[in-house]
């Protein structure tokens, strides 16, 4: 996992850097501030949600430092139907890119990796009854976890929507 | 040997003699498989440990560069494998198994019964042996369907003679009977040959799957994977599918059929799929040695590999060792109950219990992460008794892992709860404890 953790910000960061703020609208005003700044808790952008070219996404929760991860639709549909969701516990510490759970379905299991690093507050245990949520609807109802974020400021190293979208049509 | 010291270099010159003398320390595996020109590997395992064999595979997995394609095949020793979300205790006759379960009890190669091991990926239960080829493909993520590698070992498959397999809806390799046998009403419209399970990571997909060319157990492997609380338990997680399987050798001519001929096909095809060089596939062929060694080119790796990698490579070690934990074998367990009665979760109508114990015993257990969160275990047939009985031996067990409790352990906790209580007599608690010992793999 230590290998996918050191790539995923270099890639990230290569991605935005080929698109400069031209193409990003909401999410740009991230970009004003350095890297690991405090202000940026502070800022305007409550509602932030990003996403990873291993197509999970995290939502930021209102001007908190909260944040809910999931896959994308992108993923669920490519997947194919779920058929066990593996949640992880309260207060596992993850890294970015270190498994925060794992989806199977059709004999697959495939990792979901923490975009950033924080602390898991719970699982969505509405999975555990039935994984197939994540199928109906990925973003919404069927999120996998709830972690404390432990930089906000690291979300703006991820994706926005019409960059990830540039990565799934690829 | 000059090779050896600037391997690279010459290797890089396309000089005409490096293609004969490719051949690298063994040490040098990992480093090889890594290197980011390495886009075609293709390796045979000299290991017989399923441990051994799955972790180099993910191995492989983790560290071959991102446009790589790997080939790996390997044969285990007897071993069942579960698939990453399954329940042991409900898919395979733990009675049956190598019991690792007991302190002291780890040494796998002291013990002639077959091993239980859990895999990373996903699927359902399938049992393994020495008539049994795995093959391992490792591919890039975005070109990857579940039924390409499949196909791609029904090619080899028609090659050997066996012309009547081919891929199903669940990405299994199926075989239709021959006319002779067709006419025979017990005979399955088809019999399963190889099963298929997947793992996916951010950019690459690996799909192993089984493949029963020759297995001297195929009349009897069903009996390691039918629980003998299969009626009991009710799990989440993933079921297996159970289908007749049958040997891919039952359908060809002896004298074209040997293991030896199917791996050689299936690198073939693999070579071909993804048109790899031809000195990496006279090498992969080549490899029949029983000391591993690796050859290399400009853009590809071939060779055998096997226990010394595990020694040697502490990726590897730390793969087996995980594997082998009893915490990743049975606490990775999704949630499950037992009970002897019909519950709410499981309304299933109940087998009778064994003749020895009180017809008013009940037994029921609820298990998150292998270890007792609920429990209702008493014999009384008054209630109130017995629900006393049930609290002093939930306070005993709860907490417990499954996996930890012994006969010895069964019979310590139910005497303790039990004793002195309403019909806890020494021995109705002793048939007891050797009844959920049975069901429960603390035999």
């Amino acid at each position: 996992m230590s290998s996918v953790a050191r790539s995923i910000r270099p890639f990230a960061s290569r991605v935005l850097a080929q698109k400069p703020l031209a193409s990003t609208c909401r999410a740009a005003p991230a970009f004003r501030f350095p890297r690991g700044t405090r202000s940026f808790s502070q800022s305007p952008l409550s509602q932030l949600k990003k996403y990873t070219e291993s197509h999970e996404w995290i939502e930021l929760a209102d001007g908190g430092n909260t944040a809910k991860i999931g896959i994308t639709e992108y993923a669920a549909h490519s997947l194919g139907d779920v058929v066990f969701v593996e949640l992880p516990e309260a207060d596992l510490e993850v890294g970015a890119g270190e498994p925060v759970g794992a989806v199977e379905s059709v004999k697959s299991a495939s990792d979901v990796l923490s975009p950033v690093a924080g602390k898991v507050i719970r699982g969505n245990e509405i999975l555990e009854d039935n994984a197939k949520t994540i199928n109906a609807s990925p973003e919404g109802e069927g999120w996998i976890a709830e972690i404390e974020v432990a930089d906000v400021a690291a979300l703006e190293a991820l994706l926005d929507e019409a960059a990830y979208k540039e990565t799934i049509d690829a | 040997m000059l090779v050896r010291s600037c391997a690279f270099a010459r290797l890089h010159a396309r000089s005409q003699w490096v293609r004969y003398n490719s051949s690298y320390p063994i040490h040098r595996f990992a480093e090889l498989a890594s290197r980011p020109s390495s886009r075609h590997q293709i390796y045979q395992s000299l290991s017989t440990d399923p441990y051994v064999n799955l972790s180099i595979e993910h191995f492989l997995l983790e560290n071959a560069p991102a446009d790589s394609s790997i080939l790996f095949l390997y044969i285990n020793r007897p071993c069942v494998v579960i698939g990453r979300n399954q329940n042991p205790w409900l898919e395979t006759d733990l009675r049956a198994l190598h019991n690792d379960r007991r302190p002291g009890n780890k040494n796998i190669l002291e013990d002639e019964a077959a091993v239980f091991v859990r895999r990373r990926s996903g699927g359902g239960a399938v049992f393994h042996d020495e008539g049994n080829l795995n093959y391992s493909v490792i591919s890039p993520r975005t070109s990857f369907t579940r039924d390409k590698h499949a196909e791609m070992v029904v090619r080899a498959l028609h090659r050997v003679g066996a012309v009547n397999t081919s891929v199903n809806v669940r990405h299994d390799i199926v075989m239709t009977p021959g006319e002779e046998l067709q006419k025979d009403p017990n005979e399955p419209p088809t019999r399963k040959v190889s099963g298929s399970a997947f793992k996916l990571t951010r950019h690459r997909a690996l799909h192993h799957g089984t493949c029963l060319l020759d297995s001297p157990n195929i009349y009897d492997l069903g009996r390691f994977l039918r629980s003998p609380a299969r009626g009991l338990i009710q799990a989440r997680g993933v079921d297996s599918v159970r289908s007749p399987v049958g040997n891919v050798s039952r359908d060809v001519a002896d004298s074209f059929f040997s293991i030896q001929a199917v791996m050689d096909n299936v690198i073939e095809e693999f070579a071909r799929l993804y048109g790899v060089h031809s000195d990496a596939l006279l090498r992969a062929r080549r490899a029949r040695a029983l000391e591993p060694e690796i050859f290399a080119g400009d853009d590809w790796v071939s060779g055998t590999v096997g226990e010394a990698h595990e020694e040697q490579e502490p990726q590897i070690r730390k793969g087996v060792d995980e594997l082998r934990s009893l915490e990743w074998k049975y606490t990775q367990t999704p949630q499950f109950t037992f009970s002897t009665y019909p519950i709410e979760d499981d309304p299933r109508e109940r087998p009778p219990l064994p003749s020895s114990l009180p017809p008013s015993t009940r037994a029921f257990l609820r298990l998150k992460h292998g270890a007792v969160i609920e429990s209702n275990i008493s014999l009384s047939s008054d209630e109130t008794i017995a629900s006393e009985q049930a609290t002093r031996v939930h306070q005993i067990l709860n907490g417990q892992k499954l996996h930890e409790i012994t006969f010895e352990r069964w019979v310590e906790i139910l005497q303790q709860g039990l004793a002195g209580t309403d019909g806890a007599t020494e021995s109705v608690v002793q048939e007891l404890s050797r009844y959920l010992g049975d069901m429960l793999g603390g035999h």
